[in-house]
């Protein structure tokens, strides 16, 4: 299906650690990691998505949050929230 | 604590000492004052006689203050330790106490009172001063009992340190175990069944679709922010020094572009003079292809949106029934984007909407009925036209939200042609700011003027006064020359063909005076660097003299006139040496985006070469006039 294939084809980009996509409770939809850390970061990054979008409200009543970027040492987590789902993709940056 | 105890039993230990001492020393007077007193009763007149006789003989004696020798010795010890040792002096007190008795006989003299002392002689050493060699900050005096020492703090903190980890870490752990107790039992809620309803909602693909393609261009940043310049790295930077150009990507996708070839390539606008900033997308490359002849199923004609920045996937992807031949964004709506297709059809897509046509034109006699291989706009924002040309003659010009039928149709026709009317169009070109008088190039490489209406002193049509004859193949790309800069150049226009050339035209106004039909114009310059058919030529939109050419080699070729006019000065093979189909240029003339044959769009990247000096406007116009002015007196010459 065209979502399987979205989902493929990011993930076989180099770079790119992998794929995960969560629904607005933090339950994991879908994920390339394993299961387990996949679920990881499902209810990490929610969590972390919550946080900021209210932060982000709470600064600005007009304004929301579009896009999270984490970048760490490792690796760098790309979030894109919408209104009900989450897509989290991991990959490490060119430099490295 | 231990220091102070010592110290008292210390002292006691010399109170006691001395006490002693005098206690002895009483004793010892005690027994002095025996031993006196008992020599002189048990005496003996004898021993009187004698002591007369030595005493008048040597004289006094004086007395020996062993007393005093015990006094100083007794100041001399301090407080502190004290350890008595007793030196045996009986002799001294015993001689001393001997010979005063020598003296007592004689009572007139006066004979001071020797008592024998038991002297105690304590020999105390020095008190050892230990001294602590600590360095602390404060100066505070080593009497206070040393507590425990900075090793055993250190010690004790770790441990406390220690300890608190081990309950932090026990805390953590027993909320993840919390957590994941209550993962598992929300698991399983999130059944198979709602995944696959959710996987398939529409809002889920929207969802899909849309934040995959944010997160494709996020991905595509090729500068790492994070850089630590202070690391010594070598990395060449990518300078282009003057003649060299490099591919900056290259579009294609699998599953629309395969097995199709591109035939039309077009950047999101034109120069123009007004801009308004929010509605130009630099960025947006859109390019046609044709059909696919292994994919029956799939819609034959495809028109892709590609962006740099997202370089794996189109933008957009547009359907069309029939091949799409060219393509173009409207020049003035950012949104727009218009295709001719194979089958005469003028369609209309919208950025904002699906991928069939939002308007199409009729397949029927109002239109055209033959494919359409060119299109242009003209006009301004508000009074704007679309121009396309079949390839049966037909011109027609449409109202972009009308296109149930054309607002004026015109029958391109060449009557003086010896064997038929029709002139099959297949290039079209009008000068930049002109409305009215367009150029085409046919099929037989003849290239004409057109008026779209009848003005005074000519004709709407095909202008017959000149034909502008010198290829000898079909042309395949018309281009004048964009108006900008301080010297007017677009009266020349460049013109390419099937017979591996490419030729440079000057456009004859129309005269007043009275010319023989069929006037036959000759070509200005003729380049003939080509080893292939050319399959396009476009003017650089940013600097005069330099235009860029595409050909069935697989080669893409750039000239600058002011420096070369007999080679290009650059070129290379793009991609697999398929042919090239079409070329355009970017707005800031540096990019050049090529649609090749494989379905493949290349971007190329030319460097400082796009900027144009002051001077390069002179310099070209020598060039033309030296153009000119031979072929004005080479005339006789025939051009090849």
């Amino acid at each position: 299906s065209e979502v399987e294939e979205t989902i493929r084809r990011l993930s076989s980009k180099k770079n790119v650690q992998g794929v995960v996509v969560v629904n607005q409770l933090g339950l994991m939809i879908r994920s390339t990691l394993d299961a387990s850390l996949g679920k990881q970061y499902a209810t990490l990054m929610s969590d972390l998505v919550r946080m900021a979008r209210d932060s982000v409200t709470q600064l600005d009543a007009q304004n929301e949050l579009t896009f999270l970027r984490i970048r760490t040492k490792k690796h760098e987590i790309m979030i894109c929230p919408e209104r009900e789902y989450l897509m989290i993709v991991v990959q490490t940056p060119e430099s490295s | 604590m231990e220091r102070r105890l010592e110290l008292e039993k210390k002292r006691q230990k010399l109170a006691e000492l001395r006490r002693a001492r005098e206690e002895r020393s009483r004793n010892a007077l005690q027994v002095s004052q025996q031993l006196q007193e008992s020599p002189v009763s048990a005496g003996g007149a004898a021993r009187r006689d004698l002591d007369d006789l030595v005493a008048s003989l040597v004289g006094e004696r004086p007395a020996t203050p062993t007393l005093t020798i015990d006094g100083s010795s007794d100041a001399g010890s301090d407080k502190g330790n004290s350890s008595a040792i007793a030196s045996p002096p009986p002799y001294s007190s015993s001689s001393g106490s001997q010979l005063p008795h020598g003296g007592l006989p004689h009572v007139g003299r006066l004979i001071p009172e020797f008592t024998s002392v038991d002297a105690v002689i304590f020999d105390i050493p020095p008190k050892e001063r230990v001294v602590y060699n600590k360095e602390v900050q404060t100066v505070e005096g080593s009497f206070e009992p040393q507590g425990p020492t900075e090793e055993e703090i250190r010690q004790q903190i770790k441990e406390e340190f220690a300890r608190e980890e081990q309950l932090r870490l026990e805390i953590l752990e027993a909320e993840r175990l919390e957590k994941e107790e209550v993962l598992p039992q929300e698991v399983p809620e999130l059944t198979d069944e709602e995944r696959k309803a959710i996987l398939q909602s529409a809002d889920f693909v929207e969802f899909m679709d849309h934040s995959s393609k944010i997160v494709e261009r996020a991905m595509t940043e090729k500068y790492d922010f994070m850089k630590d310049y202070t690391l010594g790295l070598d990395d060449e930077t990518e300078d282009l020094n003057g003649n060299r150009m490099r591919l900056v990507s290259s579009f294609h996708d699998d599953r629309w572009t395969k097995n199709r070839s591109v035939t039309d390539v077009g950047w999101s606008s034109k120069v123009r003079v007004t801009v308004r900033a929010n509605e130009m997308h630099p960025e947006l490359i859109v390019s046609s292809y044709n059909k696919n002849p292994l994919a029956v199923n799939e819609p034959d004609g495809i028109v892709c949106v590609w962006n740099i920045h997202l370089a794996d996937r189109p933008e957009f992807v547009f359907h069309s029934q029939s091949d799409v031949l060219t393509v173009r964004f409207s020049d003035f709506h950012p949104n727009l984007i218009i295709g001719g297709t194979y089958s005469g059809q003028i369609l209309l897509w919208d950025t904002r909407a699906k991928t069939l046509p939002v308007l199409k034109t009729h397949l029927s006699v109002g239109g055209h009925t033959h494919p359409v291989y060119t299109m242009d706009m003209v006009g301004t924002q508000n009074a704007h036209n679309l121009i396309s040309v079949s390839t049966d003659g037909t011109m027609c010009s449409w109202q972009l939200d009308m296109l149930a039928q054309p607002q004026e149709t015109l029958a391109l026709d060449f009557p003086a042609h010896p064997i038929t009317d029709e002139v099959a169009v297949t290039a079209l070109g009008f000068p930049d700011g002109e409305t009215n008088a367009f150029w085409v190039g046919t099929e037989e490489g003849t290239v004409y003027q057109a008026n779209r209406y009848a003005r005074a002193g000519s004709q709407a049509g095909i202008n017959t006064v000149y034909s502008y004859k010198g290829h000898f193949g079909p042309i395949t790309g018309l281009h004048f020359h964009p108006l900008f800069g301080p010297v007017d150049f677009s009266d020349l226009y460049l013109t390419c063909s099937v017979d591996w050339t490419v030729k440079l035209w000057r456009k004859r106004t129309h005269s007043k005076l009275a010319i023989p039909d069929n006037a036959v114009v000759h070509p200005l310059y003729s380049f003939e660097a080509a080893d292939d058919y050319v399959y396009d030529v476009k003017w650089s939109p940013t600097h005069p003299a330099i235009f860029g050419t595409v050909e069935g080699s697989g080669k893409f070729d750039v000239w600058n006139l002011n420096m070369d006019t007999e080679v290009p000065v650059m070129s290379t093979i793009v991609g697999a040496g398929k042919a090239l189909n079409k070329l355009s240029w970017s707005k800031d003339g540096r990019h050049a985006a090529i649609g090749s044959s494989d379905g493949h769009v290349y971007v190329y990247d030319i460097g400082e070469m796009a900027t144009p000096h002051a001077e390069d406007w002179n310099i070209l116009q020598r060039t033309v006039n030296e153009m000119i002015s031979t072929q004005s007196h080479g005339s006789n010459q025939s051009e090849f």
